[in-house]
């Protein structure tokens, strides 16, 4: 099996599906010739040609205008949105018209459409190009939210979103794109709501996501050497749907909940599972929820402080280490 | 250990009427029992033998343990662990009797040495999770035979685990073996006491204990807001002053504003229910009685609040009374747990050492409590047809503090107006 990195794997899985389908096309900024700004579409515009991945002006809600138009019309079309800040702007097509479409036509328009995006801090981009918006998406009824937390999920879950029938929201980590580990050159399609366990343990459940999952890995790592705490870590890969079932079987068997995600503290993701956990398994807890987030703050470019305000592994040590 | 009256939680076994073997009979005294309210004789409930004695005098224990066994005749003797007591904890026979023969482990000479450095084991109360607390119901076991491997020497779940699978005897769970070491140094470092020097150090006694805690948790509970208005007493005096000297001489004891004070107040309760209620989780309980709670001093060493039941129809010599029948019984540590439960409003008497205004606290769960303080000669301006004239007046602050979440200022104002209006103006005469 060949190692692909984190941008690779989302050039493999698109052109899987474009090869397989060819109602599947590309459109998004700089996407095209010069293959992504973060050059994870490189070589589909040689492979599939200017029709099937275009490359637009800069305004995104002509992108998602577009892609909805062609998901309406027959196509199953892939869009790009550089950075996932910018949609700030594209809130009204997304909410209100993609994401509502199937339920307002009594379901006889669909959606098929996967609109990706460059999520999450860690590199220096500054405060609105490094946010972490999957719990504003997760918050929107009628739209699926993936955000993977390696290559071999990134081609996976995006080949099943690519399928779904439905509107995806597909969350890149942008710190990740250089994140290799093995992935199969085959078909793979991942399941859309399927929690992944990449640890298993008895004293603590570790929900993360994104790049939260190799930072709670390792913290795990560390818990199990330095304090002999034995760290289960769930990587719930998608919030919409959420695995719930796989979460609740977890905190059942260990009794304690921490929750890592890159959202700020109001109203992340991160409280969504604590309060379903809080009401399925009150008898159960063995100790508080807690959540590791970022501060409810705009996250800072200087480097120290982006560190600093991200949840790292030091943090993730130090708050299941102190843990009732 | 039977309950004995609201809020009591334990009590201490006094005196045992009876040795292990004795033949008892229903109703005859069995044991003496202490609460911090009153101490009770408690009766024999069935004819039969005494067959096992698992609290001894000096003991305490919660509500609801076993303090001994009674065997009916036709029985066998049920209860093997309680005749070895204070071996219970380390030996009791896997998930059998255990909660009969733990309750009799802790008692309080031998505490310190039972619990291993390890407060937190031997408090039932103290912070158990839920997990925690679903084992330990779900497997019918005692909470103070566990020992805490936690944070803190918190009892975890693992540790109910280990417990369960080690038949009863605790095993330190493995995972959380290095933390268990931890403990002791912040718990002694983090919490720093001021040194205590026992020659003038005075422990607080179960009275006062129980007394500052559920004022805690009154503040806590309650917004108390103070309100008070200023009465003028000429009309009770009037009837007093005429009254008083064959009343004393017919009864015994002397007729005081208090009773008159208490008749207003059940007179303007018909007007202000509300007053008369208690909070029960988002909305107030209205009482259709009206029982009134007199705070009573025990001559400094505690204060006791038993109650007059169904004041709402008493007249005033009914009511004084009721007030003489439990002040006596009171001072003399006789009231039972009857006399001081049931109260739904309350009354604090301050008057007699002549304070001025006083802030009381709420005896929970109810919404509102009065303080009667001095009554004082003062020259007051009297108001008539025939113009203003100062005249001499005895006069008092009733000062009632209510919780805000039952009701507003404007209704408990509305209530002391009508009480000093009821003080002021009623024929007292006819209320005797």
């Amino acid at each position: 099996m060949a190692k692909l990195s984190y941008r690779e794997a989302v050039a493999a899985a698109m052109a899987q599906e474009m090869r397989l389908d060819d109602r599947v096309i590309f459109l998004g900024e700089d996407v095209g010739a010069a293959g992504g700004v973060f050059k994870a579409t490189l070589g589909l515009f040689d492979e599939f040609g200017p029709t099937r991945v275009r490359d637009t002006p800069i305004s995104e809600q002509a992108i998602l205008g577009a892609t909805m138009g062609a998901a309406m019309t027959g196509l199953r079309p892939i869009a790009e949105i550089m950075f996932s800040d910018f949609f700030g702007v594209c809130w009204d097509t997304v909410v209100n018209e993609i994401a509502k479409a199937r339920y307002m036509t009594n379901g006889d328009h669909e959606t098929p459409l996967v609109i990706r995006s460059a999520n999450g801090g860690g590199a220096r981009f500054g405060a609105q190009h490094s946010q972490s918006i999957e719990n504003w998406a997760m918050a929107v009824p009628g739209i699926k939210v993936v955000a993977p937390s390696n290559a071999y999920d990134v081609k996976g879950l995006l080949a099943a979103s690519i399928r779904d029938p439905d509107p995806v929201l597909f969350f890149e980590q942008k710190a990740m794109y250089g994140n290799k580990c093995e992935v199969p050159e085959g078909e793979l399609v991942i399941p859309l709501g399927e929690a992944a366990t990449p640890r298993e343990g008895t004293d603590v459940t570790i929900v993360a996501l994104a790049n939260m999952v190799p930072k709670s890995l390792k913290a795990a790592e560390i818990l199990e050497k330095e304090h002999g705490i034995l760290c289960e870590v769930v990587d719930p890969r998608t919030l919409v749907p959420l695995d719930t079932k796989t979460i609740l079987a977890s905190v059942e068997k260990t009794g304690r909940l921490v929750t890592v995600e890159e959202n700020p503290r109001l109203c992340g993701w991160g409280a969504e599972i604590a309060s379903i956990v809080g009401e399925e398994l009150f008898w159960n807890l063995d100790a508080p929820i807690t959540r590791i987030t970022t501060p409810h703050i705009p996250l800072p470019s200087v480097d120290v402080l982006e560190d600093l305000v991200i949840p790292s592994v030091e943090r993730i040590v130090d708050t299941i280490s102190k843990m009732d | 250990m039977p309950q004995m009256g609201e809020s009591v939680n334990e009590g201490t076994v006094a005196a045992w009427y009876k040795k292990v073997g004795d033949q008892v009979k229903k109703d005859e005294t069995l044991v003496d029992i202490e609460t911090d309210k009153a101490a009770i004789e408690v009766p024999a409930p069935a004819d039969g033998v005494l067959s096992a004695i698992n609290l001894q005098e000096g003991e305490e224990g919660e509500v609801g343990v076993v303090i001994c066994v009674i065997t009916v005749e036709g029985e066998e003797a049920a209860a093997a662990p309680a005749e070895e007591p204070k071996a219970a904890p380390a030996e009791a026979a896997p998930d059998e009797e255990a909660p009969a023969s733990a309750a009799a482990a802790p008692a309080p000479a031998a505490s310190e040495a039972d619990t291993s450095g390890n407060p937190l084991a031997a408090q039932p109360g103290s912070k158990l999770s839920p997990a925690v607390r679903r084992l330990v119901a779900e497997n019918g076991l005692n909470i103070s035979s566990i020992s805490g491997t936690g944070k803190g020497g918190r009892i975890t779940r693992n540790d109910v685990v280990a417990f369960i699978d080690g038949g009863g005897a605790s095993a330190p769970a493995p995972a959380a073996a290095p933390a268990a070491a931890a403990p002791a140094l912040p718990a002694a470092s983090s919490s720093p006491t001021p040194a205590v020097d026992s020659r003038s150090f005075v422990p607080f006694d179960k009275i006062r204990k129980m007394t500052g805690d559920h004022m805690v948790m009154s503040k806590a509970t309650s917004p108390h807001v103070l309100q008070t208005v200023e009465v003028d007493y000429h009309a009770v005096d009037a009837v007093r002053k005429k009254l008083s000297p064959q009343w004393k001489a017919d009864k015994g004891y002397s007729l005081t504003y208090l009773p008159f004070i208490s008749r207003a107040i059940t007179m303007a309760i018909k007007e202000f229910p509300h007053v008369n209620s208690s909070v029960v989780g988002d909305g107030i309980q209205i009482h259709s009685l009206v029982n009134l709670g007199i705070a009573v001093d025990l001559n400094f060493e505690g204060l006791v609040v038993p109650v007059i039941k169904d004041c709402a129809n008493k007249s005033v010599g009914q009511i004084a009374e009721g007030i003489k029948t439990v002040a006596t019984k009171a001072k003399a540590r006789k009231l039972t747990p009857d006399d001081m439960s049931g109260a739904t409003y309350t009354l604090s008497n301050s008057g007699p050492f002549g304070t001025m205004m006083t802030a009381s606290i709420i005896s929970q769960p109810q919404v509102a409590i009065m303080s009667t303080d001095g009554i004082k000669k003062r020259p007051v301006v009297i108001e008539s047809e025939h113009g203003d004239t100062i005249g001499i007046r005895p006069v008092g602050i009733l000062a009632q503090s209510f919780d805000h979440r039952a009701f507003d200022g404007a209704y408990s104002a509305a209530f002391l107006n009508h009480v000093r209006q009821l003080i002021e103006q009623t024929d007292w005469a006819s209320q005797i």
